[in-house]
Order: structure tokens, then sequence, then C-alpha cells
């Protein structure tokens, strides 16, 4: 029987609070060393736009940030032939580049959209809730930069923490739960 | 009698230069293609983000099929004891082992990183269908070369076990490489068990179509013996038969997924019925690859030689544009709305670059040169046992 997890990293995403400036795309590409070369297809994280809602006068804009799910129950380990995509005892889901041959296959398998190659690494990449912050006690780049205080990091397991106590709150929602994979982004609705 | 044969030879002679020289074409077309993506990486490539599955994978896909439905005829013969098909063996699995050489070479071009399949031995995820069908198309490969040699040494008391492990090693590793496809729950347009099962109807009709190809042209200047004929006879009956189940099987595959809304399904079908790839899909897939050859075998009755090689060629051609049709439609439905890369019609585009069709054409001159050579240097009709 496997050992029960110590921590559980989730993050929680409040988008009525997503102004649509686009800080954590900048923030995460820094922090990563993240040199997009022009290249449009070359990022971690996202913002979508979800349309304009309501009845002129009162109309509102709603944005979606979104990024790897870092999934509870990750396609993108299941099919990845030589276990460099893996998971952590914290649930982050990782890669180790070397064992990377590049076939792609968990870029198709991700329902999110959240892998692509990289032309600096020449391998997949994709958001690793900027682990090496994480192990220094810090918050990833894109929740540290975010000027609104959109999303909120921390241990699911631990029911003080500011995640548990959101998400106790409020009512919230997962993308494509259909999809089976117990992502650990929370939208709080 | 002497003026004859030696009229003979030189035709023959001139057949091979001319075969010899379109391979070595094919070939450099090739090496440009490869000399291009040696300097510009994946970025000589038209995949992307959201469609990393290109043309090469397609091919390579067409390639491993094809190796596999050679090795299904061949088991007639060899497993379960058809006498027609004893001497069409050795020919058999001489193409099946260059159809899979030429589609690893292909294969060996997308895979952004190839040195480090050492990981598939050294860190093997058993979940993954990659692994399973790389690793079993590895073992295959092995166990063809080794059919091949005991067939060469004439060593017949064994090659009935080879062509045993063959064709269980060619079910397995083809079905599982239909699952590569099949188990990708993202993509609702591949998942399912259709794929794997309906690849090994495929792989056995591609079978059947290049087993006649070869033998028109082994004896398409000199008579056909009675047996090889009879082989062929019996392979275009096959093939016919084979391809009233894969129409049988297409109706149902469009009927479910235009009957239902399922995101993804009912889209990915659409653009094939009258999207962006119509035209592969109704004049490549459905006409050349399944009506025309079908309806021409039923003609003939699989008795004309003339109608069962255009037959050949037409579903050979089809089946090719039939794997590029059904990588790339799983792809074009995109798994978000809002990506840069979709257009006005909401779908993503993709369409090879002159690089990778270069490598395709390469791949094709890889397996003509190669068949040409062993051709050559092996005495590939093999004598009744």
């Amino acid at each position: 029987m496997s050992e029960p997890r110590t921590k559980r990293w989730v993050m929680v995403v409040d988008p009525r609070k997503c102004i649509d400036c686009k800080a954590c795309d900048v923030a995460c590409k820094r922090e990563n060393k993240i040199d997009a070369k022009g290249r449009r297809e070359t990022y971690r994280n996202w913002i979508t736009s979800k349309g304009v809602e309501g009845v002129y006068p009162n109309l509102k804009q709603r944005f979606e940030p979104s990024q790897c799910q870092h999934c509870d129950n990750p396609p993108c380990v299941k099919v990845c032939p030589t276990s460099a995509s893996y998971q952590t005892p914290e649930g982050l889901v990782m890669i180790d580049y070397k064992r990377c041959i590049v076939c792609a296959s968990c870029i198709l398998a991700c329902p999110y959209d959240a892998r692509y190659k990289s032309s600096q690494t020449k391998v997949i990449d994709k958001c690793t809730f900027c682990i090496h912050r994480i192990a220094e006690g810090k918050l990833p780049a894109c929740v540290d930069t975010c000027p609104t205080k959109v999303r909120v990091f921390g241990d699911l397991n631990d029911p003080n923490s500011e995640v548990s106590r959101l998400l106790a709150r409020h009512h919230y929602y997962v993308l494509k739960p259909e999809a089976g994979t117990k992502p650990s982004l929370f939208y709080l609705s | 009698m002497n003026t004859i044969a030696i009229q003979a030879k030189m035709i023959n002679s001139r057949g091979d230069l001319i075969w010899a020289l379109t391979a070595g074409v094919l070939c450099l077309v090739g090496l440009i293609g490869l000399g291009n993506y040696l300097i510009q990486g994946h970025d000589a490539y038209n995949v992307y983000r959201q469609v990393p599955w290109g043309i090469l994978i397609s091919t390579y896909v067409f390639f491993a099929v094809c190796c596999t439905g050679l090795c299904l005829v061949s088991a007639l013969g060899h497993v379960f004891g058809v006498e027609a098909f004893a001497r069409v063996g050795k020919r058999a699995i001489a193409m099946a082992i260059i159809a899979l050489v030429s589609g690893f070479v292909v294969i060996g071009l997308e895979i952004g990183q190839p040195l480090r399949l050492v990981y598939n031995l050294l860190s093997p995820n058993l979940t993954a269908p990659i692994w399973w069908m790389g690793t079993l198309y590895g073992i295959y490969l092995a166990v063809l070369l080794t059919e091949f040699t005991l067939m060469i040494r004439g060593q017949h008391r064994y090659v009935g076990y080879a062509s045993l492990a063959g064709f269980i090693g060619g079910v397995a590793a083809n079905s599982n490489l239909g699952s590569v496809f099949g188990f990708l729950d993202a993509r609702v347009w591949w998942h399912g068990p259709f794929l794997p099962v309906s690849i090994i109807i495929t792989a056995a009709i591609s079978g059947c179509a290049i087993l006649i190809l070869l033998f028109a042209h082994r004896y398409a200047r000199e008579k056909m013996p009675a047996d090889i004929r009879q082989a062929i006879t019996i392979s275009a009956k096959i093939f016919a038969l084979l391809l009233g189940v894969l129409i049988f099987f297409q109706f149902w595959m469009v009927m479910t997924a235009i009957y239902g809304q399922v995101p993804g399904k009912r889209d990915a079908m659409m653009i094939l019925l009258k999207g962006p790839l119509a035209l592969s899909y109704w004049g490549f897939e459905i006409i050349l690859g399944m009506l025309l050859p079908f309806a021409l075998l039923l003609l003939s009755r699989g008795k004309s030689l003339g109608l069962a090689v255009v037959a050949a060629v037409s579903t050979l051609i089809g089946l090719f544009f039939m794997r590029y049709n059904t990588v790339v439609a799983g792809q074009l439905v995109p798994m978000r709305a809002e990506v840069d890369a979709v257009g006005p019609d909401g779908l993503l585009s993709y369409s090879p670059s002159l690089t990778e069709i270069a490598i395709v054409i390469g791949g094709f001159g890889l397996c003509l040169a190669l068949y040409f050579a062993a051709n050559r240097y092996f005495n590939l009709d093999e004598q009744g046992h």
C-alpha cells in the first residue's frame, strides 16, 4: 500500500479577479528562463477570454487563466514510453528531460493543451508549479506576481491552508471533469 | 535460343536500371530532406504545439502496417498450410523486413531524440502504448530476420515456427500500433477499440496488395508458375473480401460519428466528409483506396492479374492517404477554443512541409532500393518444400 501523501500542492484560481494583464506569462518565462524566440506556441501558462457576459449596460468580461493542471490521474504520465513524465510524491507532474524522446504522445494525451516541444531544450516542456521555488519555500512565479491575486497556491492536505479554506467556503469547478484527470487547479465559481 | 536469352537478360538489366535510377532519385530527394532536417531540426517540419504528429507519423504507420500485412499473407503458407502460398513466403518476408526498416527510418526522423530510445529499456513504462508498440515491433523485426535467415538457409523445418512467431508478433505489434491512437482518451476521434481492430484488416489488405505487385513485377517478363498464379488469385480474392469488410467498417464508423453530437468526434468526421481533408478522404481514401479496387476485383473475380495490379496500386495509394487522414483529422479539432493557430472555421490546420514530403519520398526510395538490392543479392524465389 502506498504511503499517504504528506502534501498535495494545488492552485485555487479566482477567474473573476483576472484582468488579462499576462503578468503571469511574463513572470513564468522570466523565472524559468524561457526564451520564446518569437514563437507564439511557446508558453507554460495562458489566459483564455471567456467572452462578454451580461446585458448592456451591465456587461463584464471574464478571463480564465490556465496551465498544466498537475492532474492526480495524469494521462500524460500513463502514455510516456520512457517514464520521462512522472508524478512526485506531492502530486506534481514533472518531466525528466534527459529521458524524453520527444514522441509527443504526452502532448496528444493532455486534454488541456499544456505541453509543447521546446525549441530551447529540444524536449517536451510544461509548467512545473515552479518546483524549484517551492523547495525554497517560495510561491510559484505566476502566483507571486499576480497583481489581483487571482491564484492562490498551497497544500490541500493542510486543513488550515488558504487553499483548503477557500475550497471549503466557495463553490468551485475543475476544467474538463469528464476527462477523469482529477486536476489540481480549482476554479472558484 | 541464346539470342532470346540474351535479349531477356538485356531487358531485365534495363528494367533493373530503371528501378535503380528511380530508387536513387527518390533516395536523393530524401537525403535533401534529411539535410534540411539536420540543419533546421524540427523547425523544418510543419508540426506544431497543437498538431504535433504529421505525415511522418502517418507514413511510419503505413510502412509498419504493410509489414504486418505481408507477414499475415505469408503465414497462410507456413502457418495455415495453404499449399499455394508455400512459395511466396520468402519474397513477402523480405519485403516485410524492408517495409519495417523504411518505417523505422521515417519515424526515427520524426522522434526528436531517437538516441534516447535506450530509456525504453532503462526506464520502461508498461502503461504506455508506445512502449508496447516500439518493443513489439523491435522484437518482431528480429523474428522476421530470423525467419528470413532460416528461409535463405533452406531450414524449412524451423521456418513454420518462426512464421508462427511472426504471425503472432505481427498481430500483437500491429494492434498495439492501433492502441497508440485508441488509448488517447483526450482525442475522441481516435479513442476506442476501432483502430486497434480495424488496423489488422487494413494490414491484411495491404499485404495482399503488395504480394500481387511483387509477383506481377517478378514475373513481368516470364510465365508465372501455376502455384504462384494460384496464390495470387487467392490473394486477390481475400483482398476483395477484406475490402468489403473495410467498407462495411468504414460505413459504421462514419454513421456512429455523425449520428451523435459527441464534441470532437463529429467535428473530426466532418473534417473528412466536407472539411479541409474532404478530397483526401473521398478522392483517395474512399474511391481510390476502397471502391475502385473493390469494383475491379469483383469485376474480374480476382482472375485478371492486370486488374489486380491496378487494384493493388489504387488501394496502396488509398491506404497511404487513410493513414494521413486518420492521424491529421484526429488533431485538427483544438483542445481549447482560444488558440492562435485556430482558423475562422474553428479548426487547426496542417499541411506537410517540403522537408517532410522529401523524407516521405526518401522513405519510399529506401524501400525500393532495399527491395532492389534484396532481389539482386538473395534468391527470393522459394523452392517448394
